[in-house]
């Protein structure tokens, strides 16, 4: 059991995500940043689809009451067991009694704690992700509140090996500028041919609108080709007939503000979206916090799918290094 | 011409017309429905929407340009002319021009077209109707058809099955609102949509619904194998009710004993699109039978 | 008598606010007298306002932050003078 003593700004249970419900309009939720995610089940042993603690920019104070095992990956908020600071991407020892805490964010914006075992929390939809819009999964469809207790799950296969540590290779690091890589389509034909240059052309500031559901871009407007609405669309040029929005595709509602639809966000609307950022870079985005910039890159299908490659790879090897 | 587009490395937007009409949803449903069948290994979700739809699915698995091969070939080998849909048709009882939805769109008119005048007052005027009466009127007199599901949970877009010329259209709000209530009925482009749950929105908002689109705990009868009712191909019947009957509908949604009126169906694209004054005529008799 | 000033930190990035809200006053003005839990503004991000509260009691000596100016993580907001007999 762990308990919660502060909660932190926004600290939620996520998992590998709720699959396969899109056409209903279920968001798929889960870990924002999967890298991360992924390589804190692996350093406790657990398996690939157990729920972590996912904590956004503020951590949360917690006590243990068992002896566990820990790790804690993702954005670097150093953080502290019994006021002492502890290593991230390393296997670490709890002991019933010990108190977890966090200092203030240098980098990045989401740690995940991953716990032997995984939190026990039901599963609704095949997954235990926190989805707060409905209220649906996590510990009663909400963030976690003082006062919360936490059981520990048994979704683990391996036993963990205390002091075991991720190549600093494999550790990624997070400044305040970022690249993120996306593949222009979609409704892009309705942005003229200038806004679109313009739109990889400038650095976009981080709003302070950015959480699970989306993040908005400050940054110049864009302009849309000019027509006779299509039947059905609306009357605002970036209006189209209602479609599906992909994860990580991006829109620019009036060409005034744009926003990448991430984890929690709405499944389709009336925006004509313009990109989609590419699945390795979606745990970027999930490191990124308001008030940093962000340029948006061009690039093909084939090397998104490179990107991919290389991610699944990285995992791999630390899948195997750990097993050793 | 049908535009095949990459939404990333995990997703495949087909868009079959930029322009709204029974014929294309119609087509969107038939190749979505002939995909589903063929239950191709790698596809994560099958997404039909109103105009186009959308494919996701794991790239390790397949490759989107031989997915992209596949759902070309679907285009030109699925018609409408041999779909058959199995829906059912429902009752949907809304209250119209209520006090809360009033109180709601009331906060935002800042965001809106015509400030000093309510959504249906506002949304009756710019479809030549003389009165909102006569725009409720016209939006109850025809059934829809569940042409998209999305947004949030379950939330259906609902196309009317009427010619063209008598389509209802409206814009969306010139900024969303930042609230809208949970069954929220509204009207945004040619569409109609209850909102399932609470939360930012921005098209016209007309009244509420008296019954759930999304129920979390899967109480009632119509709850028992999704959280949420509206199917894709379902044809929803919006009818204008008293507050005294949304009232005694309430009491037996909480109490957890309301079930939806509802008739199956099976029809063509052929009959809806020949004759839907003929089609709308049948829905309405069967349902109430 | 003693004196120890300590700086308020920004413990998220976010747009800061001294005000509760834009028609009201500001929490505190320089000089003002501060007790332990006193609010000293707010950052607002991800569609949630996250109270700054006095860690320390004391005189709210400067505001090193503008109202309504993006912050960092870390960001000195203000400084506080503890002050002891």
């Amino acid at each position: 059991m762990i308990h919660v003593i502060h909660p932190g700004l926004q600290t939620t249970i996520q998992d590998g995500g709720r699959i396969g419900f899109y056409e209903v309009g279920m968001p798929p939720s889960g870990a924002m940043d999967k890298y991360s995610y992924a390589v804190s089940n692996l350093l406790v042993g657990n398996n690939e689809n157990a729920s972590t603690l996912e904590i956004t920019y503020l951590g949360p104070t917690l006590e243990f009451k068992v002896d566990t095992v820990i790790a804690l990956t993702g954005g670097d908020i150093p953080p502290k067991i019994n006021g002492e600071l502890v290593p991230m991407w390393e296997t670490l020892e709890i002991k019933a009694g010990d108190q977890l805490s966090f200092d203030f964010v240098k980098s990045g914006a989401r740690v995940y704690l991953a716990i032997a075992g995984g939190i026990d929390v039901p599963q609704i939809m095949g997954s235990r992700s926190t989805y707060t819009l409905c209220g649906i999964g996590g510990l009663e469809g909400r963030s976690l509140q003082a006062g919360d207790k936490l059981e520990i799950g048994t979704d683990n296969e391996r036993t963990p090996i205390v002091g075991a540590r991720i190549e600093d290779k494999y550790i990624p690091t997070f400044t305040k500028k970022h690249e993120i890589r996306v593949v222009l389509g979609l409704c892009s034909y309705r942005l003229t041919e200038e806004s679109k240059e313009r739109f990889f052309a400038i650095d976009w500031l981080v709003t302070p609108e950015a959480n699970r559901v989306g993040y908005r871009f400050s940054g110049e407007r864009l302009n849309f080709v000019d027509r006779e609405q299509p039947f059905g669309a609306g009357s605002n040029p970036s209006n189209v007939v209602d479609l599906g929005y992909p994860i990580g595709s991006i829109q620019v509602p009036d060409g005034v503000e744009p926003i990448a639809l991430l984890n929690d966000a709405v499944t389709g609307g009336g925006y004509a979206t313009i990109a989609t950022i590419i699945s390795s870079d979606l745990n970027k985005m999930g490191q990124i916090k308001t008030n940093e910039s962000v340029r948006f890159v061009s690039v093909s299908i084939d090397e998104a799918l490179a990107a991919r490659k290389v991610v699944k790879n990285q995992l791999e090897e630390i899948k195997q290094q750990l097993n050793r | 011409m049908a535009r095949y587009e990459y939404g990333g490395d995990e997703f495949i937007f087909v868009e079959l017309s930029e322009e709204m009409s029974l014929e294309v949803n119609f087509q969107a449903m038939a190749i979505t429905e002939e995909l589903r069948k063929e239950n191709q290994p790698g596809i994560v979700d099958i997404c039909p929407s109103n105009a186009s739809y959308m494919v996701r699915f794991d790239p390790d698995k397949i490759h989107p340009d031989e997915l992209i091969a596949k759902l070309k070939d679907l285009e030109q080998t699925v018609s409408i002319n041999d779909f058959e849909i199995s829906a059912r048709i429902v009752d949907v009882p809304i209250l119209f021009d209520d006090p809360w939805t009033n109180e709601a769109l009331m906060r935002f008119r800042d965001r809106h077209q015509d400030p000093t005048s309510t959504d249906l007052e506002y949304a009756a005027r710019i479809n030549g109707f003389e009165s909102k009466e006569e725009l409720i009127k016209a939006i109850t007199d025809s059934p829809y058809l569940v042409s998209m599901i999305g947004f949030v949970p379950g939330l259906p877009w609902c196309y009317q099955m009427v010619p063209r010329e008598q389509q209802i259209e409206v814009p969306k709000y010139v900024r969303p609102r930042t609230f809208t209530p949970e069954r929220a009925f509204g009207f945004g482009g040619a569409f109609a949509v209850i909102y399932p749950v609470q939360g930012a929105g921005g098209y016209q908002l007309f009244g509420t619904s008296a019954t759930p689109i999304f129920e979390k705990d899967q109480r009632s009868y119509d709850f028992k194998d999704s959280m949420t009712f509206p199917r894709q191909g379902d044809v929803f019947r919006y009818r204008s009710i008293t507050l005294e009957e949304y009232e005694e509908i309430r009491k037996q949604v909480e109490e957890g004993t309301f079930r939806y009126l509802t008739k199956d169906i099976t029809f063509t694209p052929k009959t809806v699109l020949e004759d839907p004054k003929g089609f709308s005529e049948d829905v309405l008799r069967r349902l109430y039978a | 008598m003693m004196s120890e000033s300590t700086k308020v930190l920004a413990a998220i990035p976010g747009m800061f606010y001294r005000k509760p809200s834009p028609e009201e006053d500001v929490y505190l003005n320089e000089g003002d007298k501060v007790e332990v839990g006193d609010i000293i503004g707010l950052i607002e991000v991800m569609k949630t306002f996250y109270e700054i509260k006095a860690e320390k009691a004391g005189i709210l000596e400067s505001f090193l932050t503008e109202h309504e100016t993006m912050v960092d993580a870390g960001q000195e907001l203000a400084i506080l003078t503890e002050q002891s007999e």
